[in-house]
Order: C-alpha cells, then sequence, then structure tokens
C-alpha cells in the first residue's frame, strides 16, 4: 500500500471531485496547537508523488475541492481564514483569495455539490458562514449555535440544506432561505466533532461526538438514533464514505476516524438491527 | 560575549556558575564551551537512563523521525541535530523529576528570572520566533512538549506540569496554545471530570509559562453542561465562584505577579492533583482573571439577558419543532412568548400522536420539517434533564445577584408556569391518546338505524357527515365493533388522526380479532415509528387470519423481532401471491424499515389485484413521498382521488408532495382545499402555515391563524 508521509499532523484528507486519483492534504504543525500549516495535492499512482504543496502561517483544519473548477481548493485555516489556492497557477500567485471574516479558528469547510457554486465554513466563533467563490465577503451567517461549531456538511440532494456540528452538544440543520436553524439535535451529551450525510439516503445524517460514540439520525424521527456505533476509544470524526467520485458505491457505508488513531468502517444497515 | 552573559548571568536566570540544562542558550553554551557544570553531568547522564513509561517511548520515537522529514529543510539552527537529540534525551526525564529540580533551583532567583526572559527574545541571535518561523529547538521541544500532552490521555497518566526550557513565545502564540489546548484537551477527556481536564490544561499553560487568562475560549457554556453527568463538588464550586467574583483587580506589578506565579509552580510541583487544583487555583486567584464559564454556573459574561439563555435553552431541549421555531421567529423576538408557544407546541405535539392509517402524513419534508413527535417522548425526555435542579440553582444565582433582577424574576415565573402547563399536558394526553371525543350537537343522536345512515353517507364520501351519525351508532351501542371500526377509518380518511386511533383501540378492545382493526391498527403506529406495536399488531393479524394462523408459530415471541416478521409474512405472500391483504401489510412493514423499493413494490402488486383501493393508492403515495420520489407521489395520489374526490388525507398528502418538491404556491392550494373539507384536520393547518411562510405570504398567516377559510378559499383557489 502506497504510504505518503506528511511532516506535519494531518487533519483533513479529500479527494478530487474530478479525478479520481488526485487528493488533497490539510496538515497543521503541532497538532494544531501552535506552528504553521501545509496543503499538500497529492497524485496517486503506482506510489503517491506530490503534486503541489502550499505552507500557511497557522495549521489547516480541514479543505475542501470546488465543485465547479477542476483546481480550485478552499482551506480553512487555524487563523480564521479561508484560503483559495488555484493549482493551475503558479504557487507564487497562490493563494488566490484569503477571506478573514471568523473571529476564531475555522475549523470547517464544505462546498455544495448540489448548487457547485457556494461553500460553507465552520468555526471556533460559534458561526457558520455561506460564501460564493467569486464574492469577497460572506453571504450569509449562521449564528445560533453555543459554542465552537467544529462541522457543516451540505445534503447531498437539497442544494439549500446544511448540517453543522457543534461543541455545545446539539446538530443543527439549517435551510439557507430561512433565517434561523430549521431543526436542532440534541444529539449526544458530550461535544459533537463531526457530521455528515447519507449521500443515498437524504435523511440519514451521522454525527460523531467526544463520547466516543457516532449515532446515525434519521432527521424525520430526530428523537431517537437510528444506530449508536460504539467502539473508538478516543473521540470520533466521521465521514460517510459514499461519494460520487469514490469507487465504493455502498448505501450505508460509513468511515470514522478518531484520536485513537484508528479508522472503523460500518456498514449502516436498512435493518435497525444492524450495526 | 553577549551570548555568554545572558546565559550564564542572571539575565538567564541560572544561579550564577552553574547554568541549568532547562535553558536552551545555556545547554548551547554549555556544549561549545564544554564548561563542566552540573548540567553537563546530568546530560550525559540521561542517555542511560531508561523510558519508564509511556510517554518516555513516545519521545524516544520523536527523535528520528524529525530529522529525517521532508519538512526539516525548513528548520535552521545552529546546531540541530545536537539540540534537538539534547532536548529530546532531557524529555525522557520528565517523568522521573529531573528538571523540576533544576526548576526549583531557578526559581529561587525570582525576578531576575523575569527579566531574563525578557531579555532572552530579545537577544538576536535566538533564531525569531514569529509565527511564520517556527524553527530551532525551542520548537522541537515545544513540539515534543505539545505531543506529550496529547498522548498523556493513552497512558492515563495525568500530566505533570513539567518545567521547560524558556521559549520566548509571543503573546499572539500563548493565546493560540492557551485556547486550542483547552477545546482539544476537553475533547480528549471528555470522559474526565472538568476539575482534571482544567488541571491538565493549568499544568500545560504553567509549564509554558501561560497565564492561564480565562478570558479567552472556555468550555461550553453553563447552561448546556449544567445537566451533565459530569458535577462539581460544591466546595469546588464556590472556589471557582469565588474565582468568578475576581474581576477586573489591577494587575500587580511584574515582580509579585511572578512571585506568585513561581509560587504556583513549585506548588504545583506536588502531584496530589487536588492539592494542584485547590491551592493553585487560590494561589492564581490573585491574579487579574476574569472567569466566565464554570461548569454548573452560569457565564456572567455571555448572558446579556436570562431571556437569550433561556430562549437558547428551549430551542436546544424543546424537540425544535420547525414550525414552533418559525412561529417564535416570526414573532418578536424579544417577544416573551415562551410559555405560549411551549404550550402550542405540546399541543401539535399531542395531535400529531397518532396517525390513521392512511396518514403518511408525517412525511420529512426536506426543506421545512414537520415532526411526527410524540408528546410522550418529548416530555420524557424533558424530564430527564433534571430541570428542578437546574432551575433551583438558577434562582441562587438570582438570588446572589449575579445576573440582572427584574428579567431574571420575570423568566423564572414564566418557567415555573411553564413547568406545571407541562406536567398538566403530559397528563392529558397520557389520558387522552385512548380517549375518543364524541362531538357535540349531534343530530343523527335519535336516528332509528344510525350505523345505516352512517354507511351511506361513508359511502358518499360526505366523511363529517358520516362521522356524526357513527357517533349517534357508538353511543349507542357502545359494543358494536364495526361502528367503531368504520369510525376509525373515517377520522383517518379526514385526516384526523387522533380521533381515528382513539376509535380504533375501542374497535379492537369490543372484538379482538378483527382482521381490518389489527391492520388498521399496525398501520397507524408504523406512521408514528413504534416499531414494537406495529408489530405486535401485524403480528397478531397474521395469526387471526384463517388461511396464515398455521404458519405462525404456536406461541407468541416475548419480543417480535421485525426480521422474523417479515420473513413470515414474506412466506405468507409465497402462500398465497393472490392475497392483496399480504401484500398490503408487507408494504407497510416495509415502510417500518423504511425500505421503500421494497414497500413499493409491495404496494404495486398490491394494486394490481386491488386497482380500486383508493386508499391502497394513499399508501403508494405516502411511500414514494418518502423515498423522495415525491413526483410519483402525486400520481398515486392523484389515482386515489380520482376514486375518491373527498379523500381529505390524500388532497393533504398531494399539498405535502408539493411542498417537497419547493412548489409552495401549488401546495397551499392543496391544504386549502384539504381543509375546506374538514376544517378540523388540525395537522394541515400547521402544514398550510409552514407552506405560506415558505411562499412569504405572511400577508395570510393571520388568517391561517383564525382560521379563516372563506379568505383562505379566495386567495387560493384550485
Amino acid at each position: 500500500m502506497p504510504v505518503f508521509k506528511v511532516p506535519f499532523n494531518g487533519y483533513s484528507v479529500k479527494f478530487s471531485p474530478f479525478y479520481e486519483n488526485q487528493l488533497a492534504v490539510a496538515t497543521a504543525q503541532n497538532f494544531g496547537i501552535l506552528g504553521n500549516g501545509r496543503l499538500h495535492v497529492l497524485q496517486l499512482g503506482p506510489a503517491i508523488t506530490e503534486r503541489a504543496s502550499f505552507d500557511t502561517a497557522d495549521g489547516v483544519y480541514d479543505l475542501c475541492w470546488s465543485e465547479s473548477h477542476d483546481s480550485l481548493i478552499v482551506a480553512a485555516v487555524a487563523d480564521g481564514s479561508l484560503k483559495i489556492y488555484d493549482l493551475s497557477l503558479p504557487p507564487a500567485s497562490n493563494p488566490i483569495r484569503s477571506l478573514h471574516e471568523h473571529g476564531r479558528e475555522c475549523h470547517g469547510v464544505d462546498f455544495n455539490t448540489v448548487r457547485k457554486d457556494s461553500f460553507l465554513s465552520a468555526s471556533w466563533d460559534d458561526t457558520v458562514k455561506l460564501w460564493t467563490v467569486d464574492r469577497p465577503a460572506s453571504v450569509r451567517t449562521f449564528k445560533e449555535h453555543a459554542y465552537c461549531v467544529y462541522s457543516a456538511a451540505w445534503n447531498p440532494r437539497h442544494a439549500d440544506v446544511f448540517a453543522s456540528a457543534s461543541g455545545d452538544c446539539t446538530t443543527r440543520i439549517w435551510d439557507v432561505r430561512e433565517p434561523g436553524s430549521t431543526m436542532i439535535l440534541p444529539a449526544h451529551e458530550f461535544e459533537i466533532l463531526s457530521c455528515d450525510w447519507n449521500k443515498y439516503d437524504d435523511c440519514i445524517i451521522a454525527t460523531a461526538s467526544v463520547d466516543k460514540s457516532i449515532k446515525v439520525w434519521d432527521v424525520r424521527s430526530y428523537r431517537v438514533p437510528v444506530a449508536v456505533l460504539n467502539g473508538h476509544g478516543l473521540c470520533g470524526e466521521e465521514e460517510f464514505a459514499v461519494g460520487v467520485d469514490m469507487s465504493v458505491f455502498v448505501d450505508g457505508l460509513l468511515a470514522s476516524t478518531g484520536w485513537d488513531e484508528l479508522v472503523y468502517v460500518w456498514q449502516h444497515g436498512t435493518d435497525p438491527r444492524a450495526p | 560575549m553577549a551570548m555568554r552573559e545572558l546565559v550564564s548571568g542572571g539575565a538567564a536566570c541560572a544561579v550564577p556558575g552553574s547554568s541549568s540544562s532547562s535553558n536552551p542558550l545555556g545547554t548551547l553554551a554549555n556544549a561549545l564551551i564544554g564548561s563542566s557544570s552540573k548540567t553537563q553531568e546530568r546530560l550525559r547522564e540521561i542517555p542511560t537512563a531508561t523510558a519508564t513509561t509511556s510517554d518516555g517511548n513516545l519521545y524516544a520515537g520523536v527523535g528520528e523521525p524529525f530529522a529525517s522529514l521532508p519538512g526539516s529543510e525548513l528548520e535552521h539552527t545552529l546546531r540541530p541535530n545536537l539540540q534537538g537529540s539534547e532536548f529530546l534525551q532531557g524529555f525522557r526525564s520528565v517523568d522521573q523529576g529531573q528538571f523540576s529540580d533544576a526548576w526549583d533551583e531557578i526559581q529561587r532567583p525570582q525576578v531576575p528570572h523575569y527579566q531574563g526572559r525578557d531579555g532572552l527574545t530579545n537577544f538576536p541571535l535566538e533564531q525569531p520566533l514569529a509565527q511564520q518561523n517556527f524553527d530551532g529547538p525551542p520548537q522541537r521541544v515545544l513540539s515534543n512538549f505539545l505531543h506529550s500532552f496529547l498522548h498523556s490521555s493513552h497512558g492515563g497518566i495525568p500530566f505533570r506540569p513539567t518545567s521547560l526550557p524558556v521559549l520566548g513565545l509571543s503573546e499572539g502564540d500563548k493565546q493560540c496554545i492557551r485556547d486550542r489546548s483547552s477545546i482539544m484537551a476537553r475533547h480528549l477527556f471528555a470522559d474526565k471530570s472538568e476539575e482534571f481536564i482544567h488541571s491538565q490544561v493549568n499544568a500545560l499553560l504553567s509549564s509554558l509559562d501561560i497565564d492561564n487568562d480565562i478570558r479567552a475560549r472556555g468550555p461550553i457554556p453553563g447552561d448546556i453542561r449544567s445537566w451533565r453527568i459530569i458535577g462539581m463538588s460544591p466546595k469546588e464550586q464556590s472556589q471557582l465562584a469565588s474565582i468568578g467574583q475576581m474581576r477586573g483587580s489591577n494587575m500587580p506589578n511584574l515582580a509579585a505577579m511572578e512571585q506568585t506565579r513561581l509560587l504556583a509552580h513549585t506548588l504545583a510541583q506536588n502531584n496530589d492533583p487536588k492539592f494542584q487544583n485547590s491551592k493553585f487555583l487560590q494561589f492564581v486567584s490573585n491574579e487579574p482573571w476574569e472567569i466566565t464559564i464554570e461548569d454548573n454556573q452560569f457565564k456572567p459574561a455571555a448572558f446579556s439577558a436570562p431571556g437569550d439563555w433561556a430562549t437558547e435553552y428551549d430551542q436546544q431541549y424543546a424537540g425544535g419543532q420547525s414550525w414552533a421555531d418559525q412561529f417564535s421567529n416570526e414573532q418578536a423576538s424579544t417577544d416573551w412568548t415562551r410559555p405560549q408557544w411551549m404550550l402550542i407546541n405540546l399541543l401539535y405535539g399531542c395531535l400529531l400522536l397518532s396517525h390513521g392509517p392512511h396518514g403518511w402524513a408525517n412525511e420529512f419534508a426536506a426543506e421545512r420539517e414537520q415532526h411526527g413527535v410524540t408528546d410522550n417522548e418529548w416530555v420524557n425526555e424533558f424530564s430527564k434533564l433534571n430541570v428542578n435542579d437546574w432551575s433551583e440553582e438558577f434562582e441562587r444565582q438570582v438570588a446572589d445577584g449575579t445576573l440582572g433582577d427584574a428579567s431574571a424574576d420575570n423568566w423564572a415565573n414564566a418557567y415555573d408556569e411553564y413547568l406545571n402547563e407541562q406536567v398538566a399536558l403530559k397528563q392529558k394526553s397520557e389520558t387522552s391518546r385512548g380517549l375518543y371525543e364524541f362531538s357535540d350537537l349531534n343530530p343523527y343522536v335519535g336516528h332509528p338505524n344510525p350505523l345505516k345512515e352512517g354507511q351511506e353517507l361513508f359511502r358518499k364520501g360526505l366523511l363529517s357527515e358520516a362521522v356524526l351519525a357513527l357517533e349517534a351508532e357508538v353511543m349507542k351501542n357502545p359494543e358494536n365493533s364495526e361502528g367503531w371500526r368504520l369510525l376509525g377509518i373515517a377520522h383517518a380518511e379526514n385526516d384526523d388522526d387522533q380521533q381515528a386511533i382513539a376509535a380504533m383501540m375501542r374497535a379492537q378492545e369490543v372484538d379482538p380479532t378483527n382482521l381490518e382493526v389489527l391492520l388498521a391498527l399496525g398501520v397507524s403506529h408504523t406512521n408514528e415509528l413504534e416499531q414494537a406495536a406495529a408489530l405486535k399488531y401485524l403480528y397478531s393479524w397474521l395469526r387471526h387470519h384463517p388461511k396464515y394462523g398455521t404458519i405462525t408459530p404456536p406461541d407468541q415471541p416475548e419480543n417480535l423481532y421485525y426480521a422474523d416478521v417479515a420473513r413470515i409474512f414474506n412466506d405468507a405472500a409465497k402462500l398465497s401471491p393472490d392475497d392483496a391483504d399480504v401484500h398490503i401489510v408487507l408494504g407497510v412493514l416495509y415502510n417500518l424499515s423504511r425500505e421503500y423499493d421494497k414497500a413499493i413494490e409491495a404496494f404495486q402488486t398490491a394494486l394490481k389485484l386491488k386497482p380500486r383501493d383508493y386508499s391502497l393508492w394513499n399508501k403508494l403515495g405516502a411511500t414514494q413521498a418518502n423515498s423522495v420520489q415525491s413526483a410519483d407521489a402525486i400520481l398515486a395520489y392523484q389515482q386515489a382521488l380520482d376514486l375518491k374526490p373527498n379523500y381529505v388525507r390524500a388532497w393533504a398528502n398531494m399539498g405535502i408532495s408539493y411542498a417537497n418538491q419547493g412548489m409552495y404556491e401549488d401546495s397551499i392550494r392543496y391544504y386549502v382545499r384539504a381543509l375546506a373539507m374538514n376544517p378540523k384536520a388540525d395537522n394541515a393547518w400547521q402544514y398550510l402555515r409552514i407552506s405560506l411562510s415558505c411562499a412569504s405570504r405572511n400577508d395570510m398567516l393571520e388568517a391561517c391563524d383564525s382560521r379563516n377559510l372563506d379568505i383562505l378559499q379566495k386567495e387560493f383557489p384550485l
């Protein structure tokens, strides 16, 4: 299995939606507590090679590829800014844009796969901001969480719906057309680090929390989780492993990783009894 | 040489003549100049010291990769390898406390230490430790240190404050470290007490000489965490409270502050965490702190108005019913409407308690949520939260004058009222579930044969009239199961779920083996996603069925497993593929498990056998809508309506499907049509309201609230 070692601590990795053998890695020095950051763009092949890398003043906590341009990447940086990089331009002119509106660290960024023109940033200043690639300022700010927002994820089917996971132990579902959140999922007893939608069933959302569990919810019956997945030794973060660009097309396949340095792959099936 | 002075003179805080290894430049000087000091000997000893804990192993592992990593070319130090290894080796001795001794030595001259640190940072030879450029041994030291902090959770060993060489961190750096490490510590140690987390973070920060000024990001606000399992002993609470009172005290002069800190460090060497926490906190409470959050306490700075905070709480734990949120948003947000909308919230929940057989109306609208929350569940959740404790605490806080007076009183009163209401409603909802409510002024009461009349009216499609007639019948003959059954169906088709279930339950009491009743009850429980109850009824359907009773096991198993029941039903379907009912039940079952495709298939099979069953078309449509095939759903509903034009439920479902697709204007028309036929369909009123606001027709909202059908019909004709 090919391996590529990055100098800093990794925070996020995403495949490019356009090229199946290209992926980007967000890293931060010293676990992101203090130090620089670096964004790597890697090419998969017989061995993994680095196509480009960009240094940042502070750690990069998350990144996402643009769905509309095959060379654009948005990076969430720990100093609260979002940096947009264009791979087709030489490193000297990158980042092409720096969007600095968040008051605190920017922890998550997600690109809208349906509309393909906008993206969200989730920040420790309790807000989620909506941006479009062409505008220098944010389009909307969603401020309802009471603590750091760790992650925001667009609904794979509905262009205006997204979910945010926060340290105030709730996941909120929003509609960008509405002024406030449309639903609050008090999902865990502890901070929720990550959330993601099931790409096949747009009503299913999974949340991963510091309480070492992952709960899968159906937003229609949000009182009780559909499944609770335990197994991590330390807090979990997760991603539904199904995506249009990935080679695994299995409904309900969920991958999670945690501070216990393990990756679990779960099959969330339709039989409620199945783990 | 300037370097030497700084290193071994007073500036470097080392006792003259014997520089300690905790000073990077001192070590460098020693290494270069080769003075044989205590330090050097110690350093030589270190390689032989065996790592006794897992932490030590981690340090060992960290050293080598650093040299070979591609990133290392960024680092340009004087003697990278030498420095790095010395420091890494130095770290191995952390647990043996050798560095602590060194630190103690240093601390004796207190004031010079502080000045020395300043001096060091100005030293030109030292690498500029701006954020952009983290080079040199201090960087490695720092990263090792941070690594160890994060890994300390693995070994379960409480991270002890360690003396560290002066790293020359800027204020910005320190703030970053402070904030991020406390956030991460909360993640890592979430299952431990807040006290533990606090002490770990303090250990980290004190080792790095960072003021634990909690003016920055603290833990999550008290209103959320106060229900958590983590609790603090009253003593700790009061301690922290006392710290909280300390605010804005003048910053003592540098020396005194330094004294305090050093003393605190010394005390922090003590291994007893309790000791650490209490004494340390007492000491540092002299520092200019501004407390923000303690668990179970409230964040004085952040809660600008108790009203806001309480609203936040409501949103968190009130189940977030979307229309209710909208409702409160649409009203003036500063308006204190909470008790009122809470009440409405609960009533709404009551009404959605039960869905009739054809009530797949609780489809999830992805754009706007409609929650078929059963009131009981919500209330149970709420009462789990020990709100009484919390409200008492809040009252105490109010008494202490921590929060504003007037608004807090109002809030507390409102809250008490609300609690009472809630309890009352809970009782009401529990009993009303099986309680059928007869209408007043029933013109059919004296009728000679109300049952026949009711059946006739039902056939004609005059559902509300049929209901009245049937009510007259069951008032006359309470044991008439057919009467109850038809009444239940009529209510369901009229989109009045609560009554439908009540009627069906009575029917079942009278005749426990009536298959249609059992089916209807199974379907309604499926609507409410009460899997266990649904399975029970559907299973009884099977057992009481003359044909299939044989294939079920003789004794009713205690816990019905979904998979077993599904399997049996599939067998039954194979037994007689022409029996539409089996397919219908199968379709319902698949809806339970959300296998919508299979459900659609089952219903379609049933429809081939029974194409004129309008309720079946409705079921198909609802299933399709649930699996987000809203366009297909509309076609199915249309079929149902062709067969039965007064089918209120289907009209409402049409509206929902349009709304799901974002066609709010159309959905409004359908809702209005449904309501025109049955103004008592409360949930349809809710859906209408939501559609109105989604279509930005706020002008009509008032008409909707006052249930003024005339205006609405004029405005939204079909």
